[in-house]
């Protein structure tokens, strides 16, 4: 009776420890910044030789799947109403590295051919001050297209947006 | 002999036109063009079936009942690029995949050639957007050359699609 007893004060021990150690690692998350809205700039392939149709995708991904995850202001590179937005947050993303992959390798190996792209995103303010920056990666390692590489890549930058920044709509 | 001959000049006529018709057939696309909008436009779902072409200085994309028109003098870039899909797609594809002793991978190997076309265009607010279109092989170009005769602007210079030459271009294989 006495071990029955002791085995259960030891299981509600670990039980209370494991359930509360998220509640605590939630409170050291640091706060979000408060940004109105997102301006995304177009993506930067300076030193990697990136087609046109991967620079266009990561881009037009991106903006989506910011919309997507609760940004009701985002806006397009050189949109005027950016402008007059206070508390703008402006996303410049510069390619750094990209593994073109294949298509067909995939489908017919299934361990070759992984298409892959890394972006490192600079969140700054709108006076050019870094608020947050992180290297993003992007990639296809079985089924689709190459370009689905860039899906991958705009719903993780998405996901670091909605970690890091909170906007009016989504508090 | 004589039958032989025939065989050879009839094979060898038969793979020269084979190689060759396409070509024209591609160069002749001035009218509406059938190609697949792969991303960008607004409005219209990404993958979408349609028509294209560029007439009255606008680029022109029909999908069912919807169009969407993008200005030529508001495309700031205009790119065109090789490519190439599966031959068996959609669901049949997806499927094959799960057929006996490799046989979806097999047909993985039969894969058609196409072009890509990306353009970058600016919005009313200055806004960039960008589209991306495939379309039968050889037809991309022309469709950038009729788009640079109405204003539209590119980067790329030269004739032909330089993706397609290159190597180390990922342009070869993508997409589908």
């Amino acid at each position: 009776m006495k071990r029955i007893l002791e085995a259960g004060i030891k299981l509600s021990l670990f039980t209370l420890i494991f359930s509360a150690s998220p509640l605590l690692a939630q409170k050291n998350k640091p706060a979000k910044i408060k940004a109105a809205a997102l301006q995304v700039e177009m993506i930067h392939s300076d030193e990697i030789k990136l087609p046109a149709e991967f620079q266009v995708a990561l881009y037009e991904n991106l903006i989506r799947q910011l919309e997507k995850n609760g940004f009701s202001h985002v806006y397009r590179d050189g949109d005027r109403n950016a402008a007059s937005v206070a508390n703008l947050v402006v996303l410049h993303s510069t390619v750094r590295s990209f593994k073109a992959g294949s298509e067909r390798a995939r489908q017919v190996t299934t361990v070759s051919g992984a298409t892959s792209i890394a972006v490192h995103c600079q969140f700054t303010s709108s006076d050019g001050t870094l608020l947050l920056e992180q290297d993003v990666n992007g990639k296809v390692r079985f089924f689709g297209g190459n370009l689905k590489a860039t899906y991958d890549f705009a719903k993780k930058a998405a996901h670091v947006a909605n970690e890091n920044f909170s906007t009016p709509s989504r508090e | 002999m004589t039958a032989r001959t025939t065989t050879v000049l009839v094979g060898a006529a038969s793979l020269f036109a084979g190689l060759v018709i396409p070509v024209a057939r591609a160069q002749r696309a001035s009218g509406p063009l059938k190609v697949v909008q792969l991303t960008g436009l607004v409005g219209v779902k990404d993958n979408a079936k349609g028509t294209l072409s560029v007439e009255n200085g606008q680029l022109h994309f029909v999908h069912g009942k919807a169009s969407s028109d993008v200005s030529a003098s508001s495309i700031q870039d205009v790119v065109t690029a090789a490519d190439s899909q599966r031959a068996v797609g959609g669901t049949i594809g997806l499927m094959s995949m799960a057929a006996p002793y490799g046989g979806g991978r097999v047909l993985s190997l039969f894969r058609t050639k196409i072009d890509t076309l990306t353009v970058q265009y600016r919005d009313a607010d200055g806004g960039l957007h960008g589209a991306i279109f495939s379309m039968p092989i050889g037809t991309a170009e022309v469709i950038k050359k009729d788009l640079v005769a109405q204003g539209a602007r590119t980067t790329a210079t030269g004739d032909s699609t330089p993706a397609a030459t290159s190597s180390t271009s990922p342009s070869k294989e993508q997409k589908q």
